[in-house]
């Protein structure tokens, strides 16, 4: 095996980079370019801790190798936010108490930011099924989906919400 | 979880992977979306030599309606067959099957049909890691002369857990298979092998083109069990298919049960299935008989294998069919 110098796009910027044809997008992110915002729980596909997106689209960094992402637009969670300010839906996650832990969070923030460029105004049972493949053993989701919610469309009597206080 | 060593190809059209294919044969793997070949290699299942990309053949990516056939693109992914409208209105067990398959953030996007009807068999004393593995002698798909699943076998009992295939086989599909130079059509029905190590009756320098499934106004559904509605793979699933007569149009012509992860293949219940033929749309005794001849015919076939108890996964296949039979009968 040899390496292979590619150019990835991640968050507008681009990275040129040495990898091997087994290193995975998530292994490149994270070992190679310090973006350890997605995160690696099982690595096979089901937890969704390393959710990215790829051209807008929710995909698993850690079944994707760094050749397939080549040409792809990748976003990772350190993109959703301006220089200094949180995305609405980070601010909502924090707002909603929806984080205990934090390591689910990066991938559910993934999952549902590209939810809501999908369908700005998602009803409960989308923003569940959106957040299916995501799995988080704090929250109980309940937070979660106001959290979602809330980014959406932000109630006046949302009861949780922390940002009136 | 690392991934072994392998060399990557990129091959740029269908004639440039058939040659690769060709060439390199059992020492390649053909990689399309990944979520399930990856996988088994992270687990050290699987240590192919090559990799063989489909990345830049676009041309394996389409749904068309074409000489009264849908046919799909063995690359297309999940997430567009679900928004297939044609799909939706003639194969709307397949439309069903795809939405269950994983979940939207995981596999609706970069895994494929293709790839969900070549998806290995699976047995919860395999797929496991090196080192689950490496406290057992090796079962039979290891390399070795032992069943876990079921004692005394003398070849391995893997479990087809594929829901695009119960789908498909319900839905009288066909493969295009091509080859350097060839090209060959194969009735879903006949592309099992009934071995449990290489369970689909495929070369290793052939590549899936497309599916082709008829468009002939049957109506179908699709039902399956898992233990989470995401993520999980189904641990009992049905496909039904019923076409009403063109001279009756309230009585059915031909009838396809098809009962998935039971066996080392998806089960075509061919006795069940022709039992309701001539019976009317509306006829629940009859598809509670069917359903329950399902039962008894698939339940032969499973092993305790995939999770769940047998009894309970068995039990469960009658209404299954009879929930897939009554909602396909009454589509508009």
């Amino acid at each position: 095996m040899e390496k292979i110098e590619i150019t990835l796009n991640i968050n507008d910027n681009p990275y040129e980079v040495m990898i091997y044809p087994n290193d995975t997008l998530l292994d490149v992110l994270r070992d190679k370019l310090d973006l350890t915002g997605s995160k690696e729980s099982c690595g096979e596909g089901v937890c969704g801790s390393c959710t990215v997106h790829m051209d807008g689209k929710p995909v698993r960094a850690c079944l994707t190798l760094a050749m397939e992402a080549q040409g792809a637009k990748i976003k990772t969670v350190e993109g959703l936010a301006n220089v200094d300010e949180l995305s609405n839906l980070q601010q909502s996650f924090i707002d909603h108490g929806a984080v205990q832990c934090g390591f689910c969070t990066p991938g559910m923030l993934m999952s549902a930011d590209a939810l809501l460029r999908e369908n700005p105004n998602p009803d409960e049972k989308a923003i569940r099924k959106a957040l299916a493949g995501n799995i988080c053993r704090c929250t109980g989701y309940a937070k979660i989906v106001q959290a979602v919610a809330h980014a959406a469309q932000p109630q006046d009597d949302c009861c949780d919400c922390k940002s009136k206080e | 979880m690392l991934l072994p060593g392998f060399d990557y190809l990129d091959p740029k059209n269908l004639e440039e992977a058939l040659d690769l294919l060709a060439v390199h044969k059992e020492d390649a793997k053909v990689l399309a979306g990944g979520t399930d070949l990856l996988v088994r290699m992270k687990k050290g299942l699987l240590a192919p030599k090559v990799l063989i990309s489909l990345k830049s053949l676009n041309e394996l990516s389409y749904i068309k309606e074409e000489a009264g056939c849908i046919k799909i693109g063995a690359r297309t992914p999940l997430a567009d067959i679900i928004a297939s409208g044609t799909v939706q209105d003639n194969a709307r067990a397949l439309s069903q099957a795809c939405e269950k398959i994983g979940a939207i953030t995981m596999q609706h996007y970069r895994g494929t049909i293709g790839g969900n009807i070549l998806q290995d068999n699976r047995c919860h004393h395999y797929n496991q890691s090196d080192f689950h593995r490496s406290g057992h002698q090796a079962c039979h798909k290891n390399g070795g002369k032992i069943c876990y699943a079921r004692e005394n076998a003398d070849r391995c009992n893997s479990t087809c857990q594929s829901d695009g295939s119960t789908a498909l086989m319900a839905l009288g599909a066909k493969l295009v298979l091509l080859s350097k130079g060839h090209e060959r059509t194969v009735d879903l029905d006949k592309f099992y092998t009934a071995d449990g190590i290489m369970p689909h009756d495929m070369e290793s320098h052939e590549l899936l083109k497309d599916i082709i499934i008829p468009i002939n106004g049957a109506r179908s559904a699709y039902r399956r069990l898992a233990y989470r509605s995401a993520i999980d793979y189904p641990i009992v699933c049905a496909g039904v298919l019923v076409r009403p007569s063109d001279s009756q149009k309230d009585r059915i012509d031909e009838a396809r049960i098809v009962v998935g992860a039971m066996g080392r293949a998806p089960l075509f219940l061919a006795q069940a299935s022709s039992s309701l033929k001539g019976k009317k749309l509306d006829d629940t005794d009859a598809f509670r008989k069917a359903a329950d001849a399902s039962m008894d015919s698939a339940a032969t076939f499973a092993v305790h294998n995939v999770g769940s108890t047998l009894e309970y996964r068995c039990s469960m296949i009658s209404p299954l069919v009879l929930q897939g039979l009554k909602e396909a009968a009454s589509e508009k």
